[in-house]
């Protein structure tokens, strides 16, 4: 069968429909950043998609859609991230690929300019599943990863964030305790082949002592992925989802049975009640429903194709996008 | 009424026999080391009942067996670790505490003696619940946790198995191969009903320098919450990740199994689905306690709880081994 490259129904491998759904981040997103996010992850959810639809694997698509919210200075991921208590950033990354459950993981990672390349690179070169920051660096330079200086990767905006909320209790409080929580960035995605990837990317949250590891680089916690149940990225107060595993929860109510969104809905009510922390989480399963739920007062959020809520069908030719789950937008790709 | 502290059911707050289970890795013990090994978690866990006995906290108990068991230089956590590739050695630990689920873990750590102490500070004076290395050593020495040499940390046997991995590596690249993968831990369940964990170890034989260890990674090398059950695992710590072994382990049991059900399920699937083998130890809040190993040994000990068929809690003696068969009871 000659195989048309432009489109994934003629790849003799082809299995199903691919799906894309990306995050921006929950938390309390300041009004004059809405416009921004939501185009963010829209833009985002697109060029992930175009990698499926030329019949790309699930993993490249995750990443690519990560990497162009990490250079999104709007995201609290890459450049953009925020600032650690001496005024530099850490920053943390996960991919994870649903097919062996394999993982690659980089905590407080400086200089490279995506991190979630780094974490990439882990889950394919080495056989570890998380590395530390120098390991990490070490990793990125062997195999020629961009870097920038620190000035790249702080922005006005996280300035800005630091000024306002001094230390990390005033952050917390204000960014979670009250509905809100903080960004981090995270795309899932369902591949013509149907294999299941996810990865996550953040730069932590303002004011964190130095070497404050966040739960977006640890499988379970800040990401997800198994064929045989979901691809799962995670986004919120990390020590919380760090706490209740939010990732596997999610992963193991589907196992059981559940629609990715009840399992989601379920596992962030129970991190709420248990621990007392918001967050909220994206995933799809390998039948490309889609769960997308968050308990602080906004997400950034984006997706191309699948099953949500009460669809039966999937919508291939467009992008759904929004900052709320009830203001959200879609557009012709 | 009067306490006597000295038996925790006269304690106005008793609610339960106090439980404690202590592991020392699961993999293929040498011949040599079996008796020690044995001996070594049957007196972690003497260690850990006595705090347990005069009314202590389930977190004192785990981190107490768990420190007994970083000075004991048969087991890989603290003076015993294996060596990494660059001749150092890299601590990881987690205590985890199953009243708030709140957790402490760091990795990658040098120069602490017992590393379960940094994790315990991590959990009790921070608001975080990982920090890398530099960060745990900060906390750690804010607060005078004492710190030794790394020659205090290397001895002939670590050194002996980097030699072992580093002779046998050109006959055979199968990296699975290595082996050597202990950790030690230890569960409690103390006389209130809360339970708590506690995970240690030097990681993998020869790791690359920056590999993070599943046993300071909470769901992967333990977890605990009042609500199911409180797990120390052991094993290939990858596969552990990528499972999420003690997440799982527990969320069986939220679902409604016994700790040795979901500790067998869990290990299975761990098996089946990403290759790996390795062991875990837990108890609930009814004391109900799981054992279960998928290599060839694990060492590992018990005082009080209801194991496979038992009705009754035994209080008065320690029961140990290094496999399941050859098990030894002995009186307190």
């Amino acid at each position: 069968m000659i195989t048309n490259g432009n489109s994934s129904s003629n790849d003799p491998d082809f299995i199903c429909d691919p799906v894309i759904v990306v995050h921006g981040g929950a938390w309390k997103i300041p009004s004059d950043i809405h416009e921004h996010s939501a185009l963010g992850v829209r833009d985002a959810a697109v060029t992930g998609h175009r990698v499926l639809k030329n019949g790309g694997s699930c993993i490249d698509a995750v990443v690519k859609a990560v990497e162009a919210l990490e250079d999104n200075p709007y995201f609290d991921a890459g450049h953009g991230s925020v600032l650690n208590e001496a005024g530099e950033v850490e920053m943390h990354a996960l991919v994870m690929r649903g097919d062996t459950c394999d993982m690659g993981g980089c905590l407080c990672v400086k200089h490279v300019k995506n991190p979630v390349k780094a974490a990439r690179l882990i889950l394919d070169e080495s056989h570890h599943c998380l590395l530390s920051g120098e390991a990490a660096l070490t990793l990125a330079r062997q195999h020629g990863l961009e870097e920038r200086p620190l000035e790249y990767f702080i922005t006005d905006e996280s300035r800005k964030e630091m000024k306002d909320y001094k230390n990390y209790s005033a952050s917390i409080h204000e960014l979670f305790d009250s509905q809100d929580g903080h960004d981090t960035v995270g795309a899932v995605a369902l591949d013509c082949h149907g294999n299941l990837a996810c990865a996550t990317s953040t730069g932590g949250i303002n004011a964190q002592k130095v070497g404050r590891i966040s739960d977006s680089p640890i499988g379970g916690s800040g990401g997800f992925a198994d064929n045989n149940s979901i691809a799962v990225s995670t986004t919120g107060h990390g020590e919380s989802i760090m706490k209740v595993n939010l990732a596997r929860m999610i992963s193991m109510y589907v196992e059981h049975g559940m629609s990715p969104q009840q399992a989601t809905m379920k596992s962030l009510n129970h991190m709420k009640a248990r621990v007392g922390g918001s967050g909220g989480a994206i995933s799809v399963d390998g039948s490309g429903r889609v769960g997308v739920h968050f308990t602080t007062q906004n997400m950034s959020w984006a997706r191309v194709g699948g099953k949500f809520q009460n669809e039966t069908t999937y919508s291939n030719d467009c992008v759904q996008f929004g900052t709320d789950c009830t203001n959200f937008r879609t557009e012709k790709i | 009424m009067t306490n006597n502290v000295n038996d925790s059911s006269n304690n106005s707050d008793f609610i339960c026999e106090p439980v404690i289970l202590v592991q020392g890795g699961a993999r293929t013990i040498a011949k040599a080391f079996l008796e020690k090994s044995a001996l070594g978690v049957r007196d972690a866990t003497l260690d850990g009942y006595r705090v347990l006995k005069n009314g202590g906290s389930c977190i004192d108990a785990v981190v107490k067996a768990v420190q007994a068991l970083e000075d004991n230089p048969y087991f890989n956590a603290g003076h015993g670790s294996v060596i990494n590739e660059a001749g150092e050695v890299e601590m990881h630990a987690l205590v985890m505490r199953g009243d708030t689920c709140d957790m402490g873990g760091c990795l990658c750590v040098k120069h602490v003696k017992n590393p379960v102490k940094a994790a315990r500070l991590i959990l009790d004076e921070s608001d975080y619940c990982l920090l890398s290395a530099e960060a745990t050593l900060q906390v750690a020495r804010q607060h005078g946790l004492e710190e030794r040499p790394l020659e205090y940390f290397i001895t002939d046997v670590s050194r002996q198995k980097k030699k072992n991995y580093e002779d046998s590596r050109s006959i055979q690249k199968d990296f699975d191969k290595r082996g050597e993968h202990d950790t030690v831990g230890a569960v409690a369940l103390d006389c209130l009903g809360n339970l708590a964990c506690a995970t240690s170890t030097g990681g993998r034989n020869v790791p690359m320098v920056g590999r993070v260890s599943d046993s300071s990674i909470c769901g992967s090398g333990g977890f605990a919450d009042n609500n199911s059950v409180a797990v120390s695992t052991t094993g290939d710590g990858e596969a552990i990740m990528k499972v999420n072994l003690a997440r799982m382990i527990s969320m069986y049991v939220e679902q409604g199994m016994s700790p040795q059900q979901a500790t067998i399920k869990s290990l299975n699937h761990m098996k089946a689905r990403v290759g790996g083998k390795g062991g875990a130890i837990s108890v609930d809040g009814s004391g109900r306690v799981g054992v279960h190993f998928t290599t060839q040994n694990m060492s590992w000990a018990r005082i009080g709880g209801k194991f496979q068929n038992e009705t009754t809690y035994s209080n008065d003696c320690v029961q140990f081994g290094t496999d399941c068969t050859n098990i030894r009871t002995e009186k307190i």
